[in-house]
Order: C-alpha cells, then sequence, then structure tokens
C-alpha cells in the first residue's frame, strides 16, 4: 500500500500546475484552457523553442521554461500526449513572427499531435519544426517500419542548448539541425529498482522481486524488455554504460556530457554514488566528463531507478551548454 | 432527395453519425479489445458527445458541424485514434467551410484529401489494419460516383458500402500499426474499429439525403 498527497486523482495534474506557477511568478505563467505554461516575460524577438508531454515527468517540461530554455511547455495528463489544439495555442502564445521550433520525445502519440499542430500552425501561417528526440537506447531495433528509439533524459540536453541559441538569435532551420545533431550524439539507458504508481493508485504498475532490476525501462510504467540480477551498483552501473560508449562509438580523447538522472524515488546521494561510478568507467576508458548533470529531471511519478544519458560534446555544445539558464528546474 | 449537402444535411449527417457510434459502443469497444487496447468505442463516444454541444445551433456553411466535429476532437484527444479522427474530419469542414452546399464531387474531394491526411500523419497504407482500409475504397467510388454523374444519394450509398466493405476486409488483416500492432495474430477475425467508424460515417451520410432536412430538425 503506497500512500500519496492526492485529493480527486483527476485533479492531480491541473493542480500541480497551479501550484507550480503560484511557485514560481517571476518565470512563469499557466494558461488554464487550453493547459499551457509560458514564461512570465516572454521573449520580445526570437524563435520560440517549446516541448511538451505526458505530465507525470516532472519537472520535465514545465521547469524548463524559462530564459535560455523554453518559451512554453504543453502539459498532458499523466503519461499521455498534449492535444493539438493545446500545442497550437501554446506555440501561438509563444511566437513572436519568427517561428516554432518544437521539441518532442519519440513517442507515437507525442509525434501525431505535434505533427497536426504543425498542420493547423501551418495553415495560420505560422512557421514550426520538430527536433525529434530519440535517445533510448533499450529501444534500438531493426525494424525500418517501427516506432524507433523512445526519447528521454537527452531532452534536457537539447532544450538546454536549443534554448541557448535561440537566445543568441539562431533561425528555426539551424535549431532544427543544432538539435538533430545533439540527439544523433546522445543515448540513454535506464534501471528500475521499483515501479511508480499513478495518482490514486495504492500499487505500482508492475512488481518486480528484490533481487531483479528493471533493465532498459522506459519513463511510462511499462515494463522493459529485459530484467536482470540486482547486484552492487558498480556492477549495475558498468552494465548501463559499457553499451552506451559502444552504441555512440566514442573514442579515447573525445568529450561527453553526462547526465545521471533520477527517475523519481531515487535519493541524490545514490544519483551521486551513480555519477562517480559513470565518471570513473568513462576516464577509464580515455574519454573526458566535460560536463555534468546529477538530479531529478525527467521522472516517472515515483519510479525508483535511474537513467544515464551520454552526449558527445563538441565546443560549440559546451559553449552553448554554459551559457546563462533561469528556469524553475535548471539554473546557471 | 436532396441533390447537395446543405448546412442542415451536414448537421444531420453529423448528428446521425454521433447517435450510430454511441449504439455501437459496445461493440466497437469490444471489437478494439481484440485489437488494441479497448478504450476505442469510449472515446469516440466522448469525443462526440462533447462535439454535439459544439454544433452551432444554425450552421452557415455545410463545413460549419464538421468543424465543431474536429476542434473538438483536437481539443480533446491526445492519443492516436482521436486527433486522426479529427484530421479527417477537417477536410470535410474545409470542403465544405464559405460554401452554401456541397456537391457529390464537393463530398469526394473532401474524402481524398482526408485519405492523402491520415495517410501522411498516420503512416498507415491500404492494407495495415486501420481506418485507411475504410477510407481507401470510399474515397475512390466517391471519385468515379461523381464523374460518372451518379446523384448525391447513389454516390453516398454506395461509398457507405464500399467503406463497410474495406472495414469487414480487415478482419483478415494483421495489424501493422498502432497498439494493434503489439497483439499479432489475435485480432484476427475481428475488423478494425476506425474502419468499423469509417463505415458509420459514410452510412450516416447517405442517410442524411434521403431525408427530408427540415423535418429532422
Amino acid at each position: 500500500m503506497r500512500r500519496q498527497f492526492v485529493n480527486d486523482p483527476g485533479d492531480v495534474v491541473p493542480e500541480a500546475l497551479e501550484g507550480f506557477a503560484a511557485a514560481w511568478p517571476r518565470h512563469v505563467r499557466w494558461n488554464r484552457e487550453p493547459s499551457y505554461v509560458v514564461r512570465a516575460e516572454p521573449a520580445p524577438d526570437k524563435v520560440a523553442v517549446l516541448s511538451g508531454g505526458g505530465s507525470g515527468h516532472e519537472p520535465l517540461h514545465v521547469g524548463f521554461v524559462g530564459r535560455g530554455m523554453l518559451d512554453a511547455a504543453v502539459p498532458g495528463a499523466v503519461f499521455a500526449s498534449p492535444t493539438a489544439m493545446q500545442i497550437r495555442a501554446a506555440s501561438l502564445a509563444a511566437d513572436t513572427g519568427r517561428g516554432v521550433l518544437h521539441v518532442v520525445k519519440n513517442y507515437t502519440g507525442d509525434v501525431l499531435n505535434f505533427r497536426i499542430a504543425g498542420e493547423l500552425l501551418a495553415d495560420e501561417g505560422v512557421h514550426s519544426d520538430i527536433a525529434l528526440v530519440d535517445d533510448d537506447l533499450a529501444t534500438e531495433t531493426d525494424d525500418a517500419d517501427g516506432p524507433g528509439r523512445r526519447g528521454t533524459a537527452a531532452v534536457v540536453a537539447v532544450e538546454k542548448v536549443c534554448g541557448a541559441a535561440a537566445e543568441r538569435g539562431a533561425d528555426l532551420s539551424e535549431l532544427v539541425k543544432l538539435g538533430r545533431r545533439v540527439v544523433a550524439g546522445s543515448r540513454t539507458l535506464s534501471v528500475a529498482l521499483a515501479a511508480g504508481a499513478h495518482p490514486g493508485q495504492s500499487r505500482p504498475s508492475f512488481d518486480l522481486p528484490e533481487d531483479q532490476v528493471e533493465f532498459g525501462v522506459g519513463i511510462h510504467g511499462e515494463r522493459a524488455r529485459e530484467r536482470r540480477a540486482f547486484g552492487p551498483r558498480r556492477e549495475l552501473v558498468a552494465d548501463m554504460a559499457a553499451p552506451l560508449l559502444r552504441d555512440l562509438d566514442l573514442g579515447r580523447g573525445e568529450r561527453v556530457a553526462v547526465i545521471v538522472n533520477g527517475l523519481g524515488a531515487t535519493h541524490d546521494l545514490e544519483l551521486y554514488g551513480v555519477f562517480g561510478e559513470v565518471k570513473a568507467l568513462l576516464e577509464g576508458a580515455g574519454i573526458e566528463v566535460a560536463r555534468s548533470l546529477v538530479g531529478s529531471y525527467v521522472t516517472s511519478l515515483d519510479m525508483a531507478g535511474c537513467s544515464v544519458t551520454l552526449v558527445r560534446a563538441d565546443d560549440e555544445f559546451l559553449d552553448l551548454w554554459d551559457a546563462p539558464v533561469s528556469t524553475p528546474a535548471l539554473t546557471w | 432527395m436532396a441533390d447537395q449537402i446543405s448546412p442542415a444535411h451536414a448537421d444531420l449527417w453529423v448528428r446521425g453519425f454521433a447517435a450510430a457510434i454511441t449504439d455501437a459502443d459496445d461493440h466497437l469497444t469490444d471489437l478494439d479489445r481484440r485489437s488494441g487496447d479497448g478504450d476505442f468505442g469510449t472515446n469516440m463516444v466522448t469525443g462526440l458527445r462533447r462535439s454535439l454541444t459544439a454544433l452551432p445551433e444554425r450552421p452557415d456553411s455545410p463545413g460549419a458541424p464538421f468543424q465543431a466535429l474536429s476542434d473538438t476532437f483536437l481539443s480533446h484527444s491526445g492519443g492516436t485514434s482521436g486527433p486522426l479522427f479529427g484530421m479527417w474530419f477537417r477536410d470535410f469542414a474545409k470542403a465544405g467551410n464559405g460554401t452554401p452546399a456541397m456537391t457529390l464531387a464537393g463530398v469526394a474531394e473532401a474524402a481524398e484529401r482526408g485519405w492523402a491526411t491520415v495517410t501522411r500523419l498516420g503512416a498507415a497504407k491500404v492494407g495495415d489494419r486501420t481506418m485507411v482500409d475504410a477510407i481507401a475504397p470510399a474515397a475512390e467510388s466517391l471519385k468515379r460516383s461523381a464523374a460518372e454523374g451518379r446523384s448525391l444519394a447513389e454516390g453516398l450509398r454506395e461509398a457507405a458500402e464500399a467503406a463497410e466493405a474495406g472495414a469487414e476486409g480487415t478482419s483478415e488483416l494483421l495489424g501493422r500499426k498502432g497498439r494493434t500492432s503489439y497483439v499479432g495474430d489475435a485480432a484476427l477475425g475481428a475488423p478494425d474499429p476506425g474502419a468499423v467508424a469509417i463505415g458509420l460515417f459514410f452510412r450516416a451520410a447517405h442517410a442524411s439525403v434521403t431525408q427530408e432536412a427540415d423535418e429532422a430538425r
């Protein structure tokens, strides 16, 4: 039996958004109907950067609305895509006349609704394009007709650097190219130690024996393709990092940004331990950890577990990563 | 018998479709349980019920009822089949907006555009066990009927029959898109609920022009 701070489970998302906007009045404003979050002070003349997806992944995406990152975020219901009309309304609110970049995690519903929103916007003369994020190595397949890799924590890196580039005046096509380049150099693997529970539900979405972990888990409460033996952190982390290195074909002397991301119920004490392990492994392979981000940024309700993301980093990426950012969930 | 679709006919068409889907709710839900996750009927009924409250009292064009239908589906459906239906209705709205009445050729053009839209966005082709398997034969039938100068009622009846046959044919198909792609041959023997709904859509079109538009209002 799991207890939660909930009144009516159906009200969890709008109540959280109301509280979020009230807690960050200098950063964001929440539009209730249709539901979207925009900057409290809209930027005057730049390509708008917008993202969205199901709720339950907080602080993603609403926590990244602010100077240097997103202009707007569109939250759906828990683990459900926002609607096309929500995305359209948020895009119209954020557009300054220079077009809108949609940063979209690769899920069928999200992609469809963002593409529909793009067509609705085109009919109104607003230019938009999609930077698709598909970094989850666990969902790699050979099926060209399939849905492809899912999008997970690399979306934070894409929102950060595209947000910074937009702030510096990049145009829409440059931002799309930049986003796609970051995604092409990003891979993530996630491991769950325990599933999360939907608001109002006392049972987690799957049961996991104490001696096993869900290896390659997604962020929507579905099971992974594979269960592996639970073990000490160093073994689990080595299992996560090695395939990422292999798939990105990282060689000695290359630089990466590392994101160690908590999935909702894993403590920073554990996450920093994981990061230390990843860094040691990478340095052992001659790869420089140029930047790092450790914390819970892309969660799956109260799932226990973490993801490790490697992002290939060049000078341009690092310069944009370091650019100032001021959002509820990320500030430097 | 009407030879063009007036705003009142379009209103009847949309209301008739909503009534048919509501009547078929349990059947559609059952079909979707076999091929997807079982929420298709409920989602359609919910979407249509919302749309009915958004329908204009006196539509000023045959596009207006379809516009209300489309906007409602695109405003409230965050899944995949709901938004695709929203975009399908939208091509009928586009064809009927700003004109006093739609001809059979106009309906044929809307269906052909809708077919292209759903194919483009849903990436489904004929034979993938989706709504496209009912849309394609209906659109082709409408185009043929319009070219041959058939009456509106005849053209819509044949389109409904073509869509229903196309939907029935999906019983023999393996799903390749959407949730049905996960269940493999468990869905064989039952038609795709999205395709069945397209059959009901054209059946409602035919019914709307064979009754006097005024008497049902």
